[in-house]
């Protein structure tokens, strides 16, 4: 087991972990003066090298992204800190406890991308985590990590923190992009990306926070160093969030490649109460859920595609034998009917339809026909049922509500079968 | 214009333009993809999913909305496979599983592209077994429209339209999600000069507008193209009538002109033509003085001895005729021919004193067309507020200043719709016009970077007067140096109805029909077409009504002219005639007192051709009868010629065939040629060899104390806004602007009183603070009520309406 | 858009009083803040310092809405129509665009108490009973989810993911967080804020006294203090304590 990259300073320094003084006195900002030295396409190349993947749901390579910018100017950096994922509540342990990696990495990220104007948008239920990024940033405008020239390299960066108010659609980067030009969070027709065409209608990079709080090591150390850490396609270390039936919830950096086993049992602590384990959503409210035929599955990209789900936003959320899954289908596809931007109509309306009807079959009031329909109405969201999903709308959200649909259907049909014929007690 | 690429649609491949749309592309050959939210005239969005196609990729076929993907060489498009129609039925199945079930007493019943929609591709039955959405039935959301949530599908074109095209969003997406609606903000209504569009573009029932809802069923409506005139933008429309009356206006796109765009004073404004207060047989005033009914014979030999006896009395120079301008060309080219031919006077004009020198308006000089904001550089506007004047034409200008992505340079005295759009924003107290342009032209101080933005060509300059207190020749100047820009097209705008085509037709005292100069060459030529004499150019408006008070002029015909509304100063003038005659469809301040009123035809009852600010010659048609005993307007000139001793020469069509013998701008136009469904967007008078008029230095001067402003609203108090009682609602009322220090001066605050007083008007007004005038400016919006001449007002605080005199 | 005069002079073109059914749309009047005896600004001066303040941050005055509906929100407790409108001459939109975004968000409130208490409701709180502790607070606050008391002291609500999963089930009071309620603590949270009635609240103080297991340790205590039902963030003006 290597040292976490992310996690250690916190671990080792928990009363002040979140200070500048303590990030310089462990290195901190060593790697932005190491990296005002270089070239802004070497430390790009070295984040290529990295094979570093967006730790914030779709997995996209950081590099190539960063390769698809438009050359125009101005061109933004937007840090993606609106992680608002059920079952995800990593990026709010990296933003509270160790802000200035997270700075340091934004600083790093703006020199290789050619930008003077960072914006690190965060979740309106944020405030404390926003507070201490903000204490950071000052800190580094004080010490001359950010403002008008940067450790004397002539290097200019601005960072400003923008709230959200309540809306997981934000999460989507388009939606978060018009979400900060002042705009309702919805998302935008894809092309143009936001690399061409992002804030402001000018090249944009949106990155995760986790993804971000990266670039101090890897400049560090060398993309090379970090794509030698875990198995191809998977490399490097990602910090997933347990939660759920387990006994030992919280956040854990590991290195992909470790089995479901070891997340859950080992470092989870097991299931809650001695517990069987029924199921577990493997990577966010969005994605298809595993079940405990899975369980020594390695903890990687290419294994969960191959199953038919996500590492998505590394949310882990486990669920043990006595759970009501139609119920616990019913909360997520609530959310997500929820936080539907309401712009295309199979999502706006679909989603709310999938609601009603699990919320009818969860109070006695299911029809055998309900089964179908479902499965048709989630088609007519998400054609073919099939993973990584088709769509009918623009971004995601409306599919990752036929997530759940598809869960319970394909392994706990019985279950819900037997609810709609009132042999188990409905409600619950 | 663009590259051509090979495109496979349904296995048949088509050349398209590389980068259309691929529901254009598939539309213009043939395949008809459904869809609701997409437009053609507005950025696509890809929101209500109807139009969902597959779409082959390296990856294999994907689903793809055809409103929002661009083809490319080699694009293979499936718009009927099993996957799209399961698509496309799953799409409309969700719309429908919250719209009411109240078709049969919807406004849209019958011409609904969801009903459409789901009799050709929906579900048999609903599997929705659940509560519909709610809210509460149709609210109003400003004087014209009402909004029915239930029914709207969220596909945002009404609020993409109020944003993107006509710039007021007042309508709006609230709450998201399944919650998601259209609406207001609280006590701010959809006061929108464009919010008709926004019901017509409904692809549901959502939006209905109160002039028309519930009036008839789409399959009852009767329906002719024509042109609207309401101003000299000239948008072309359908004209829908049930049982002899016009039920609605409809935009039709046009591409040189309209963008299937109206604005609501021409989408609504037909009520006038219905209004009790038309007039419905001819009336002659009585030996008891008061005016009486009369038979059309009667009225006519009448009005005929009534001029006879001017013209024996005091000759013929003392009788004028004033109008056109609401009128056809056919009317007032028979008007013209009238007064010059048959009466032999050369006092006539269609302009009322506040339009633009005829030269600069038939002038073929730099003229540029509404088209070319298309491909402007920059947009240079110095004139009126173009969304209270020629709203139609703001919006292709605001359409090049965002969507287009020119620059946009608006001068005048105070804010106006463009400011929001516009590049440069330049003000100035009315009278100080000609000291600014001549600062402009040599880019001084601050106006430099005017003056450098206006080196970028193609230059469009729309210019007229910014106000009515502006001398025409400061308009005259402005288009002499606009006509001097890179690549630059000027529109010299005025904007009654059919001036143009009234001064193209030859009402103006300089001009014969076709933009001939009335010089002796033009007089002789037109004398020995018309085989009649031409007499010498006469007085104009003005020198007419000044004629009229001096009594060098004693007998005046009106052909749907009200210069009294205009001016309660010319009241006298005008009665003091000896003897009047008026062809009109209203009694007003100007005919009250005439000896013979002759009812004739409006809009939409009459056959006709139109010219508009473009010099573009239009169709206007009929689809109602007029009113009563009212005739065409034609009939009863040619009637009165051959009581006078002369004809003009038969109905509109051959009229029209005259017009195209004799005016040489006309001479390749016909009438077959013109119709609607002939695929063309009218035909342009040819430009004549008439040269900019080259306005001295002595254009005007800065107003000793305070200046007047006095410019145009929309919804002004003339008889088309007052006789129907949709737009009556909504003239505007006569307000005071001050400057907020003028204000402070006067110690007269927002919401109070001010006294003003011009030339020989005085008027209480409320008052209002308006930073956006030069200091030492005062704006009254025009308002028909008010006395107000003159460049100069002085200004005190009032108490209320009370201290008028 | 705005034109670099007009930025520079601190001028922004705003949506007219006058504006209403006759005045054919949207009209615009300007509104200097240097001179601003004749133009009514509803907000105390060191918001409008603030505003200031936040509209130099962005590119574009738009991107100030969502911010400045926060401090509209903190100016007067609650969002109020004449709070949007202020938004609205500040950013240059008008005032239907301000309220398209505000109810976009959930955290935007017209209708709301002098505390708000925000029970989690998804997944992970979810498999924790989190429906016993919504109806724990909604019992002892005397209101159903969604509403408001009465007296206006407290709105309860239960929302969808606070980010505190580990630490389910989870509330916000103010949106500072608590986490490992049982319907105990959560009773006893209400009955703090309603005898209490606390002019600010510290999720560090709340955590103590009423919280129980959290998401990960969360290091040492944050000294800002939320003071109504908006994010206690210092660049918004929406905090007290030293925050």
């Amino acid at each position: 087991m290597i040292e976490p990259l992310l996690t250690s300073r916190m671990t080792a320094h928990p009363a002040d972990s979140h200070t500048i003084a303590r990030y310089e006195a462990t290195g901190g900002y060593d790697a932005l003066r190491k990296a005002l030295k270089m070239k802004p396409e070497e430390i790009a190349a070295e984040v290529k090298a990295s094979n570093l993947a967006g730790r914030g749901g779709a997995g996209f390579p950081t590099g190539v992204k960063w390769g698809f910018l438009a050359p125009a100017t101005p061109r933004y950096l937007v840090i993606n800190a609106d992680e608002s994922e059920p079952g995800t509540f990593k990026d709010r342990q990296l933003l509270e406890r160790d802000p200035h990696q997270l700075v340091e990495g934004i600083v790093i990220a703006a020199y290789a991308l050619n930008t003077n104007r960072a914006f690190v948008y965060i979740r309106g239920e944020y405030p404390r985590p926003a507070r201490r990024l903000h204490a950071a940033i000052e800190e580094a405008r004080t010490a001359g990590y950010i403002g008008d020239d940067i450790l004397g390299s002539g290097f200019a960066l601005e960072v400003t923190i923008h709230l959200g108010a309540g809306a997981y659609i934000c999460g989507e980067e388009t939606a978060l992009l018009n979400s900060l030009e002042g705009l309702r969070g919805e998302p935008r027709i894809k092309p143009p990306f936001p690399a061409v065409a992002g804030l402001y209608a000018k090249p944009t990079i949106v990155n995760n926070v986790e993804t971000i709080s990266n670039m101090p090591w890897i400049v560090t150390h060398g993309g090379a160093a970090y794509d030698a850490i875990g198995p191809e396609g998977s490399r490097g270390t990602r910090l997933f969030s347990v939660s759920g039936h387990v006994e030992r919830p919280g956040n854990y950096e590991i290195v992909m490649g470790m089995t479901w086993r070891d997340l859950i049992y080992d470092l989870g602590g097991g299931v809650r109460d001695g517990k069987a384990l029924k199921c577990w959503i493997p990577g966010g409210a969005s994605a298809p859920w595993l079940t405990p035929e899975h369980v020594d599955e390695p903890i990687t990209i290419q294994a969960c595609t191959r199953l038919g789900t996500m590492l998505g936003s590394g949310g882990i959320v486990v669920m043990d034998e006595t759970t009501n899954v139609v119920a616990a289908a019913l909360s997520l596809v609530r959310f997500f009917a929820h936080e539907s931007c309401g712009q295309c109509t199979p999502c706006r309306e679909g989603t709310s339809w999938l609601e009603r009807i699990l919320e009818r079959i969860l109070h006695g009031r299911g029809r055998m026909s309900d089964l179908d329909l479902l499965l048709d109405v989630s088609d007519n969201i998400s054609p073919g049922l099939r993973w990584p999903p088709a769509m009918t709308t623009i971004c995601p959200l409306g599919p990752s509500a036929v997530s759940p649909i598809t869960s319970i259907m394909a392994n706990f049909r019985d279950e819900v079968v037997a609810m709609i014929a009132g042999e188990v007690p409905a409600g619950v | 214009m663009s590259e051509m690429v090979k495109v496979t649609i349904d296995g048949v491949e088509v050349e398209v333009p590389a980068g259309e749309l691929i529901i254009k592309a598939a539309q213009d050959h043939g395949t008809y993809i459904p869809r609701f939210c997409w437009h053609p005239r507005m950025e696509p969005v890809g929101m209500c999913r109807m139009c969902l196609v597959e779409v082959e990729t390296p990856r294999g076929r994907g689903l793809i909305t055809a409103c929002t993907q661009r083809v490319a060489e080699g694009t293979v498009v499936h718009t009927k496979s099993e996957v799209v129609k399961k698509a496309q039925e799953g799409v409309l199945e969700f719309l429908l599983i919250n719209h009411p079930l109240d078709c049969p007493v919807c406004d849209r019943g019958g011409e609904c592209p969801l009903q459409d929609q789901t009799l050709s591709h929906g579900p048999g039955e609903s599997r929705f077994v659940e509560e519909k959405r709610h809210f509460e039935k149709p609210i109003p959301i400003s004087d014209l429209v009402m909004l029915d949530r239930e029914r709207c599908i969220l596909c945002a074109r009404c609020t993409r339209f109020s944003d993107e095209i006509s710039g007021d969003p007042l309508i709006e997406f609230l709450d998201r999600g399944n919650y998601t609606q259209v609406n207001t903000f609280p006590d701010e209504p959809f006061a929108s000069y464009f919010s008709g569009n926004t019901v017509q573009i409904c692809p549901v029932g959502a939006l209905t507008a109160t002039p028309y809802r519930f009036r008839a069923r789409p399959w009852d409506l009767e329906a002719v193209e024509s042109t609207c005139t309401m101003c000299s933008v000239g948008c072309r429309v359908s004209v829908q009538a049930s049982q002899n009356q016009v039920l609605r206006l409809l935009a039709v796109d046009s591409e040189p002109v309209g963008h299937g765009w109206l604005c609501d004073k021409g989408r609504f404004g037909y009520e006038y033509l219905r209004s009790p207060a038309r007039l419905e047989t001819p009336l002659v005033r009585g030996d008891d003085g008061e005016l009486r009914e009369a038979a059309w014979g009667e009225a006519l030999s009448v009005a005929a001895e009534g001029i006879k006896g001017v013209v024996a009395r005091h000759g013929a120079d003392a009788v004028a005729g004033l109008g056109g301008a609401r009128s056809t060309n056919e009317e007032a080219y028979a008007f013209g021919k009238l007064l010059r031919g048959v009466i032999g006077t050369g006092n006539l004009d269609a302009r009322m004193g506040d339009a633009l020198d005829p030269a600069l308006m038939a002038t073929g000089e730099a003229r540029g067309l509404i088209g070319d904001l298309e491909r402007a550089k920059t947009v240079l506007v110095w004139g009126p507020d173009l969304k209270e004047e020629l709203p139609v034409l703001y919006l292709r200008v605001r359409r090049a200043a965002t969507a287009l992505g020119a620059t946009l340079v608006v001068i005048h005295p105070r804010v106006t719709g463009l400011d929001r759009e516009a590049t440069h924003v330049v003000r100035y107290r009315p009278g100080e016009g000609a000291a600014l342009l001549d600062r402009l032209a040599r880019g001084d101080g601050d106006l430099a970077a005017v003056r450098e933005a206006l080196t970028a060509g193609p230059v469009v300059a729309i210019v007229g007067r910014a106000g009515l207190t502006e001398s025409p020749d400061l308009a005259a100047a402005v288009v002499a140096f606009a006509a001097g820009l890179p690549d630059a097209s000027v529109l010299p705008v005025t904007r009654r109805g059919n001036v143009y085509g009234a001064v193209d037709m030859g009402m103006a005292p300089g001009l014969l029909p076709g933009r001939v100069l009335a010089d002796q060459a033009g007089r002789d030529e037109l004398a020995a077409a018309w085989g009649l004499s031409v007499p010498e150019p006469g007085r104009d408006a003005d020198g007419i009504l000044a004629g009229l008070a001096d009594g060098s002029v004693r007998g005046l015909l009106l052909l749907g002219a009200d210069p009294v509304a205009e001016n309660p100063d010319r009241a006298a003038a005008v009665a003091g005639a000896e003897f009047v005659v008026s062809l009109d469809l209203f009694v007003n301040d100007s005919n009250r007192a005439a000896d013979v009123i002759l009812p004739v035809v409006g809009f939409s009852e009459v056959e006709g051709t139109v010219t508009n600010l473009e010099g573009r010659v239009q169709k206007v048609n009929r689809v109602a009868p007029g009113i009563g005993q009212s005739r065409q307007a034609t009939e009863v000139l040619g009637d009165l010629a051959v009581l006078l001793g002369g004809s003009l020469g038969g109905p509109a069509d051959a009229l029209f065939k005259e017009i195209s013998a004799v005016a040489p701008a006309y001479r390749d136009i016909t009438w077959d040629g013109l119709a609607w469904s002939g695929g063309r967007d009218g035909i342009l008078a040819s430009n004549s060899g008439l040269s900019l008029p080259r306005p001295g230095s002595d254009i005007d001067s800065p107003a000793p104390g305070l200046a007047l402003h006095l410019g145009r609203v929309l919804y002004d108090a003339g008889t088309m806004v007052t006789a129907g009682p949709s737009l009556a609602k909504l003239a505007a009322r006569p307000m005071a602007h001050l400057h907020p220090d003028d204000a402070a001066r006067f110690g007269i605050e927002d919401g109070g009183w001010a006294k003003v007083s011009a030339g020989s008007g005085e008027a209480v007004l409320p008052a209002a603070v308006d930073p956006s005038l030069a200091p030492g400016t005062v704006y009254v919006p025009f308002n028909f009520a008010l006395a107000l001449s003159g460049n100069s007002v002085e200004v005190s605080a009032a108490t209320g309406p009370g201290d008028a005199p | 858009m705005w034109t670099d005069e007009q930025v520079a002079s601190r001028q922004s073109p705003v949506p007219s009083q006058s504006a209403s059914a006759r005045s054919g749309g949207w009209a615009l009047s300007y509104w200097r803040l240097e001179t601003g005896d004749w133009r009514l600004m509803t907000w105390s001066p060191a918001t409008v310092e603030r505003a200031e303040a936040i509209l130099a941050l962005y590119p574009n005055p738009r991107s100030a809405v969502m911010p400045l509906l926060y401090m509209a929100m903190h100016e007067e407790g609650r969002l109020t129509d004449e709070g949007m409108q202020e938004v609205a001459r500040w950013t240059g939109v008008s005032s239907a665009q301000v309220l398209a975004v505000a109810s976009f968000y959930t955290m935007y409130k017209q209708h709301v108490g002098r505390h708000l208490v925000s029970v989690c409701r998804s997944i992970s709180c979810h498999l924790l009973d989190s429906s016993a502790v919504i109806d724990a607070v909604a019992d002892e606050a005397g209101v159903p989810a969604g509403e408001t008391a009465a007296d206006g002291s407290i709105t309860v609500e239960s929302v969808e993911c606070i980010g505190a999963c580990g630490g389910a089930p989870a509330v916000q009071v103010d949106y500072e967080m608590v986490e490992g309620m049982t319907p105990d603590k959560a009773r006893a949270l209400v009955r703090w804020l309603l005898d209490e009635r606390p002019e600010t609240v510290r999720s560090d103080d709340l955590q103590e006294r009423f919280g129980g297991a959290r998401s990960f340790d969360w290091g040492p205590a944050d000294s800002a203090e939320a003071v109504g039902p908006f994010p206690a963030y210092g660049p918004y003006g929406t905090v007290g304590g030293s925050g």
